[in-house]
């Protein structure tokens, strides 16, 4: 568990060995190295400088240069064989390999070479220094979108500007419009872009595999301030709650859908409250899981589903390939 | 757990003298010399005190050792050898610690996070100047929650130590307990896998985090089995890794189904035609994944070949031709 002592700790060890590494640097500098307040680097400068090997008599603490100090420049003039920087924990490792491997293997793509180069260096770095500790994980991020839309939502994020896109939706409707990009969001599953619509002048999260096109435009894209959690497809709690009872094997189910509640029962089936904004995407959904559903509240749903899957049923017939 | 500045200087105080001390420190020596624990009220207080402080260094990475010293029998005490403490040399740019600053937030589960922004404060003391992430803006890429499980998992295939948990069966429904030999954790397809040897069926098995329920509980020593050999570990990823298996031959109505047109491969041969239709080869890394997705677009979408995906298809759409033969859910 991370305590605030314990992340001090590291970051008073990680300032000897940065300090011996570089001679005399200004507050301010350290401050934003170590992504803290000032004055948070002070009060740390000020702990070290009384802490230091049994005896705590003067040469036995860990010392700076005083004139310097008052000019608001830390100069480190004796380490106490603290100099060294520590080492990555195991777990520490394997986070961070992992996390770079994920984004060499998603991001790649989408940046150019002086970029993907930066990335494969620092990657080359961490693990020579932390060895093979992070075979223990694999991340691969969904890189969904064709190469041609995804550099071009990568080209109009890196240089700030607006974008065409033909887009369609869970109802199968393509529609043209102009966003101004805002964050490429990749997960395991697959990647949004969330840009200001300027259709409805609003946020919207947008599929990259349901871009059909997209194109740079020469204005600039403008800034627009988003909520927090923008990134994160949430559903309004004023659509239709639709509660599924399904058998076990299609609990993926509530472990992919954003839904309110989850009720396992004891034969191992399962109830999930869900709210549909889009009627045709829990179509979509239910075809999939058919042979997995027990019961659907409201029956209408079920009733639409299954006049769907015997229209297909009657297409196929048509072509006589049933 | 208190967060008072004493702990963080106490800490400090036990490194610097754990790393400077000729030998080796004993209970007592740090007690009576090192700054901080001479406050401790009582003997259990400082007993407390100093395990704790010696988890908590060995949690943060730094190698308290116990040394026995062979002159005094079972006297034991403490230090800390450099060469285990100190990271190997490596020299990071600001556009390097940038990258690797992006990397650390990758992680939304809280004990992945944890421990990269660790690892991020070790690895900004040789980084030359503050890394700056402007190097990929706007691209956020993120990883879900493993849960609870994840970290003991994460410890149990480093130090190849079998675990034991619940585990609800997605097939079947069934709760059991399950021994397993972890070999590597996955992140795919929307969740987190675990993949290693099952002790009871002698054989690999993936298991799903947000299946486990309740704790994960080592069993028996560390090392206790052998890494996987190469194709044994490929063998029980293979299901796990993507690439195309297949292409298809789709029939799709003019105007629908957009997003599985954009995958769409044009290749020279013939295709059969379909009135008031477009036929078009769609590639498939699993032939479930397409036909489910095929299915979702009801009668605008058709399978013509391969016959077994076609298959698959229909089997999909008769059971959900049955869906208004259910009873509603009440309550």
């Amino acid at each position: 568990m991370a305590d605030r002592a314990s992340d001090r700790l590291l970051r008073m060890l990680g300032m000897i060995a940065y300090l011996d590494r570089h001679e005399g640097v200004p507050v301010g500098e350290i401050a934003e190295h170590f992504g803290v307040s000032a004055a948070q680097v002070m009060q740390d400068v000020e702990l070290l400088w009384v802490t230091g090997t049994p005896g705590y008599l003067p040469y036995d603490l860990i010392d700076f240069d005083a004139s310097a100090y008052d000019q608001g420049v830390v100069r480190l003039t004796e380490g106490r064989g603290m100099t060294r920087p520590l080492r990555l924990g195991a777990r520490e490792a394997v986070s961070l390999v992992a996390a770079l491997r994920a984004l060499d293997g998603a991001l790649g793509p989408a940046l150019d070479d002086e970029r993907a180069a930066v990335l494969r260096s620092a990657l080359a770095k961490l693990t020579a220094a932390t060895g093979d500790a992070a075979t223990a994980v694999d991340v691969a991020l969904a890189a969904s979108g064709t190469p041609g839309v995804t550099s071009a939502i990568a080209m109009a994020l890196r240089e700030g500007r607006r974008l065409h896109i033909r887009y369609v939706n869970a109802s199968d409707v393509a529609t043209e419009r102009d966003v101004d990009p805002i964050r490429l969001v990749t997960d395991d599953e697959r990647s949004y872009l969330l840009g200001w619509c300027r259709a409805v002048d609003g946020e919207r999260l947008f599929r990259v595999d349901r871009v059909l096109d997209a194109v740079v435009l020469d204005e600039a894209a403008e800034q627009h301030d988003v909520a927090p959690g923008a990134d994160t497809f949430a559903p309004s709690s004023s659509a239709e709650l639709v509660t599924l009872h399904l058998a076990s094997r299609a609990r993926w189910v509530a472990e992919v859908t954003p839904v309110e509640a989850v009720r396992n029962h004891e034969d191992g089936s399962f109830e999930v409250d869900v709210r549909v904004v889009n009627r045709d995407w829990l179509q979509h959904l239910l075809l999939q899981v058919a042979g997995s559903v027990v019961s659907i509240s409201p029956p209408s749903v079920s009733a639409d589903a299954a006049a769907a899957a015997r229209s297909a049923l009657d297409a196929y017939e048509r072509l006589a390939l049933r | 757990m208190a967060t008072t500045p004493a702990a963080a200087e106490r800490l400090l105080n036990l490194v610097i003298a754990l790393v400077n001390t000729p030998g080796r420190m004993t209970k007592e020596q740090v007690r009576t010399t090192v700054a901080g624990y001479g406050d401790a009220p009582s003997d259990d207080a400082f007993e407390r005190m100093f395990e704790r402080d010696k988890d908590t260094l060995r949690e943060l990475g730094v190698p308290v050792l116990t040394v026995t010293d062979a002159s005094h029998g079972d006297d034991f005490g403490y230090r800390i050898d450099l060469d285990t403490y100190a990271l190997a040399p490596i020299d990071l740019t600001a556009a390097e610690l940038g990258v690797l600053t992006m990397a650390a937030e990758l992680w939304q589960d809280r004990s992945l996070r944890a421990d990269s922004t660790r690892a991020l404060t070790k690895l900004r003391a040789v980084g030359q100047a503050p890394g700056s992430t402007d190097l990929v803006a706007g691209l956020t890429p993120r990883v879900r929650d493993g849960g609870g499980a994840f970290a003991p998992l994460v410890d149990a295939v480093q130090s190849r130590q079998a675990v034991r948990f619940t585990y609800r069966a997605a097939t079947s429904g069934e709760v059991r307990e399950r021994v397993v030999e972890p070999w590597k954790l996955l992140a795919r397809r929307g969740g987190w896998v675990l993949v290693g040897r099952d002790r009871d069926r002698g054989a690999s098995r993936s298991f799903r985090l947000s299946r486990i329920e309740g704790a994960v509980r080592t069993v028996g020593p560390v090392e206790a089995f052998e890494t996987p050999a190469a194709d044994e570990l490929a063998e029980a990823l293979s299901s796990w890794d993507s690439g195309t298996r297949g292409v298809a031959t789709l029939a799709v109505l003019p105007e629908r189904a957009s997003a599985l047109r954009t995958r769409h491969v044009p290749d020279d041969a013939p295709h059969p035609t379909v009135e008031g239709r477009d036929v078009l080869r769609v590639p498939y890394r699993a032939q479930w994944e397409l036909a489910e997705e095929v299915v979702g677009y009801g009668d605008a979408v058709l399978v013509l070949e391969p016959a077994s995906l076609r298959d698959a298809a229909l089997s999909l759409l008769r059971t959900a031709a049955a869906l208004d033969d259910k009873e509603p859910a009440r309550g």
